[in-house]
């Protein structure tokens, strides 16, 4: 079969967190070196786009940014966003059979409510697409297999109460590595029970085990799931010689996940090792979506490490999927006097923003529903400012009692609260209330 | 100022004009002879009867002649030889000619990752010197264009065993991509010395004529180089180039405008920035080569003015062939040319013959003088959307362009208000029908029957110098060029740099023969390296260009 591969290469060759930041101008230097020498951009089957700025409503119908989006120095993530959203519409409108965001910068690390940048990353470019192409094509079920080496604890934040969209994420485990989440036993709200699956491995698994584990329990998952798209959210720093983590991922072991996985869309999130992995990682990523040979790209590098493989692996995984399979929720119920009818899920966390050094806040409730995904409330404060920030969802497809609630909670919360965003996803709209005034969306 | 000459070689016409103080002075056409550019060439020139004494500028040549060559697969037998590395596999691609490879790899900084066989450079001389005397060979490495050791090494050993060997490296072609680069030496190389006859023998009859000036050849680019210094493949695709220029000198300055140059067959569309033609961000494809020549961005659709019209089960079609004139010209079969005669949107031809062709396209019992009208309007209207399909295709191109940095997304400016300028025998005819469904100003210029020959004679020379500097390396190339030298300066050099690509562009532009009045530098990219929170060097690019442009415009 022939495919048609669209890439947005952007890599934002005038943007970094730092001189010596390792989310800087050089990460993707060498890997347009690799990639246009190789000459890939000129097969037949490869197109490229131009990067385009993100609508901003389309970010807010995601991610709350607080205390106000034009705070922040948003332009990069923008664009990130804003390619990935072009990619995504051009393969459902059958453009393309699939693509590459090869763009910087990342976002498996920003959440459901932004203060800042964490884990290099301030805009979930994949959250942010997935929600979108929802609104405008009504894609009904979809998944994102995260193969970084870290938790992508931002998308599952986005994610973990909506029972249409699968994530799994398979990385180091969080003991080991930032940013410290994505246990088994993480496995979504009281409406979503079983659509977030984390596989945290031991560091030093190469890609003889995540090949099983993709073809023994990620590739299962989603065949029973079925989504309509699949967004691999493909970070690198599972190769062998990334400076941050310690896995034992090759070039051509990413070449062959991407083959297995078959996702309609690549994005690159992290992967610090610019000049010994990303030039072939991000090279073996392309080949093998565009259907060409991928066999030829060795790393000069070779793997030193001890790799946990055979025996040892396999005991290991399935010691882990059995734990998996057998944990069961254990649900907090809580409610505040102003809430809406309903049984409500109550859960608190605090989310480090490891670029500027603080911490956010946050208590979620639920609303238990047979019906649909459940309207949220989460309170999220900037526990270094003390400022505060609401956000309440409803969720694409909710039933009447959910939408019902989350407008009750928006005129309870209205007078007492300055920062409030109602992000309708049924209906497509976002209301933004800060101090007095409103500002309409959508 | 002195007179200068331009000469358009066009399939079926060659163009040619005497300009003087952006005045022409004296204009005309002759037949092309494709099999002897060389000789139409000078009958283009003879026929301005220029006395020996006059002051010439310069001549300036457009010339079909490597590019037929490449179609017609006249070129001369080369060997290529590959160092390809690791990486996409060479059969992943199409070749358009036969390779063969060596070890030896380099990473994308130029650093040595496996050294070459030697043991292989013996086997490949023998295999060199058994097939020929004086064997023609292009070496190229991957990543030459940031390390030609290979290639120069190689190169050395060849002409140490076998003395006759003509040899051309991939690292004189020094952007990024392989494939392309490959291709272009290979192509240089073939076509070297049926452009070096040309060449002698042109500046030879130029010189028996009593002109010793210098002799100008139109690149695809836009841009004119000197004879005895442009290399042979820059010459293909000129004519398109030409006749945005003739639109360019014939404009205003910042005007922005889609250049349409309609010929007998086929249709070139340019376009025009604010007064700059708009290059194309890949190499121009020739044939089944993929190349690293800059051209213009440009499209060329198989119709024009003697396109045969077919009627295809009761369908009339604009074919994309052409049998021979128009027949109110005396050819053949029916054109868009006879559409337009019979419209009196031309006033050339013989009206009652355009009427014939055209009532042959119709059943007999059909031939009445509103429906003869009526199918002749429509096709003009074909005629024009087509040309007007291929105008969005253009301007999409445009649009899509990648930008690698922020600032460029930013500060994309998409909005301009084109005009449209019409050239070539057929514009007049057309230019009521543009304006209508373009909504547009559609301009067609006096002199546009021989606007190719005037872009060539207003063009001015083009050249770029992209430097690659890796101070941590401390090494650095000009791309164009192929220069590689150590880099001898700061490890965090800023401005400095700036100053050494310009001192060096001015200093080889000079010596190449061309002008470097009005260059322009492309913003440098600074990119800090860092080795364990260390900044330890920069890589640093930018450009200085030559821009295509023309040298005044024609009152
Ligand atoms: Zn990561
Ligand atoms: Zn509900």
């Amino acid at each position: 079969m022939m495919v048609n591969t669209g890439i947005i290469f952007f890599p934002a060759f005038d943007w970094s967190l730092g001189e010596t930041h390792p989310e800087r101008e050089e990460r993707l230097l060498y890997t347009q070196e690799q990639i246009f020498e190789e000459g890939i951009m000129d097969f037949p089957q490869i197109k490229q786009y131009s990067p385009e700025v993100a609508d901003i409503f389309d970010v807010l119908r995601t991610q709350a940014i607080f205390p106000d989006y034009r705070q922040h120095d948003l332009d990069a993530h923008l664009i990130a966003v804003g390619s990935s959203i072009i990619l995504g519409k051009a393969i459902i409108e059958k453009e393309l059979t699939n693509g590459f965001a090869l763009i910087r910068p990342p976002g498996h690390h920003s959440g459901a409510t932004v203060w800042g940048n964490r884990g290099f990353c301030t805009l979930n470019n994949e959250a942010i697409l997935i929600n979108t192409l929802r609104a405008k094509y009504g894609l009904k079920k979809l998944a994102i297999v995260d193969t970084d080496v870290h938790h992508g604890d931002g998308t599952q934040d986005i994610f973990y109460n909506d029972p249409n969209v699968l994530y799994i994420s398979i990385h180091q485990d969080g003991r080991t590595l930032f940013p410290g989440t994505g246990f088994t036993e993480e496995k979504g709200g009281p409406n979503a029970w079983g659509t977030v699956i984390n596989i945290p491995l031991v560091p030093g698994v190469g890609d003889e085990g995540f090949i099983y584990t993709f073809e023994n329990w990620i590739l299962p998952k989603l065949q029973e799931f079925q989504p309509e798209i699949i967004i691999n959210s493909a970070g690198q720093d599972n190769h062998f010689t990334d400076p941050l983590a310690s896995m034992n991922v090759s070039a051509q072991g990413y070449g062959k996940i991407t083959e297995l996985l078959k996702p309609d869309l690549a994005v690159l999130e992290g992967g610090y090792s610019i000049q010994g992995a990303l030039p072939y990682v991000n090279m073996a990523i392309l080949l093998a979506l565009a259907g060409e040979d991928y066999s030829g790209v060795i790393e000069p590098q070779k793997l030193k490490n001890m790799e946990v493989s055979g025996e040892a692996f396999l005991s290991f995984i399935h010691d882990l999927k059995k734990h998996h399979d057998n944990v069961k929720p254990n649900w907090i119920f809580r409610k505040e006097k102003y809430f809406p009818s309903g049984d409500w899920v109550y859960g608190e966390k605090d989310i480090f923003y490891d670029t500027h050094w603080f911490r956010e806040r946050r208590k979620d409730y639920v609303r238990k529903c047979n019906h649909c995904g459940g309207t949220v409330l989460m309170l999220s404060q900037n526990l270094e400012t003390y400022e505060k920030g609401l956000v309440i969802r409803i969720p694409f497809e909710a039933c009447e009692t959910c939408e019902q609630a989350g407008y009750d909670l928006f005129d309870a919360l209205k007078e007492r609260e300055k920062n409030i965003f109602l992000q309708n996803l049924k209906n497509n709209k976002v209301i933004w209330r800060i101090g007095n005034g409103e500002v309409n969306f959508g | 100022m002195g007179y200068k000459i331009g000469i358009d070689v066009g399939g079926t016409f060659t163009d040619t004009v005497l300009i003087q103080n952006n005045e022409v002075i004296k204009k005309g056409k002759v037949l092309t002879d494709p099999k002897n550019i060389l000789n139409t060439v000078l009958e283009a020139f003879d026929f301005l009867e220029i006395p020996p004494s006059m002051p010439l500028d310069h001549i300036t040549v457009s010339t079909t002649l490597v590019t037929n060559a490449i179609l017609l697969n006249k070129l001369s037998k080369v060997n290529l030889i590959l160092f390809p590395g690791s990486g996409v596999r060479l059969s992943s691609f199409n070749w358009p000619v036969k390779y063969s490879v060596l070890s030896g790899e380099l990473d994308y900084r130029g650093r040595e990752v496996l050294p070459p066989d030697k043991r292989e450079w013996k086997e490949l001389t023998q295999r060199l010197s058994s097939h020929s005397e004086n064997p023609l060979v292009a070496i190229v490495s991957k990543f030459s264009h940031r390390n030609n050791i290979f290639e120069t090494e190689l190169k050395a050993y060849l002409e140490n065993e076998i003395p006759n060997v003509h040899i051309a490296l991939g690292s004189e072609w020094g952007k990024s991509n392989f494939y392309r680069r490959s291709l272009t030496t290979y192509l240089n190389l073939a076509c070297t010395e049926l452009f070096s006859n040309f060449r002698c023998n042109l500046k030879k009859a130029v010189i028996s004529r009593g002109f010793n000036g210098p002799i100008r050849i139109l690149k695809a680019d836009g841009g004119v180089f000197p004879l005895e210094r442009i290399r042979p493949v820059e010459s293909i695709y000129s004519g398109p180039a030409a006749s945005i220029l003739g639109a360019l000198a014939q404009s205003e300055p910042e005007e922005s405008f889609i250049v349409v140059d309609i010929g007998g067959t086929t249709t070139d569309i340019g376009l025009v920035l604010g007064g700059s033609p708009l290059l194309s961000f890949k190499g121009a494809q020739i044939d089944n080569f993929l190349t690293h020549i800059r051209s213009l961005a440009t499209r060329s659709i198989t119709v024009g003015g003697d396109s045969t019209i077919i009627n295809r089960n009761g369908e009339i079609i604009i074919s994309n062939y052409r049998t021979g004139p128009a027949y109110c010209m005396g050819g053949n079969s029916p054109t868009p040319t006879d559409a337009m005669r019979y419209l009196n949107y031309i006033k050339i031809g013989s009206y009652q013959k355009a009427e014939e062709a055209l009532a042959e396209l119709l059943p007999e019992n059909e031939r009445q003088a509103l429906t003869i009208r009526t199918l002749a309007e429509s096709i003009i209207e074909q005629m024009v959307e087509k040309i007007i399909l291929a105008i969005k295709q253009l301007l999409t191109e445009w649009k899509n362009e990648p930008a690698y940095k922020v600032w460029e997304v930013l500060h994309q400016n998409l909005d301009y208000k084109f005009n449209i300028y019409l050239s070539g025998g057929p514009a007049a005819g057309l230019a009521k029908t543009f304006e209508n469904k373009m909504k547009t100003r559609a301009i067609i210029s006096n002199w546009a029957p021989i606007s190719n020959a005037v872009g060539a004679a207003m063009a001015k020379p083009t050249f770029s110098w992209t430097l690659n500097l890796d101070t941590s390396l401390a090494k650095y190339r000009i791309e164009e060029t192929g220069e590689q030298g150590a880099w001898k300066g700061a490890k965090r050099p800023y401005r400095e740099v700036e100053k050494f690509l310009v001192d060096i562009s001015k200093e080889q532009a000079l010596e190449m023969g061309i002008d470097f009045d009005s260059f322009k530098i492309e913003p440098f990219e600074y990119f800090p390296l860092v080795d364990n929170h260390r900044t330890i060097g920069q890589i640093v690019r930018g450009s200085v260009h030559l821009p295509p442009g023309v040298i005044g415009r024609i009152l």
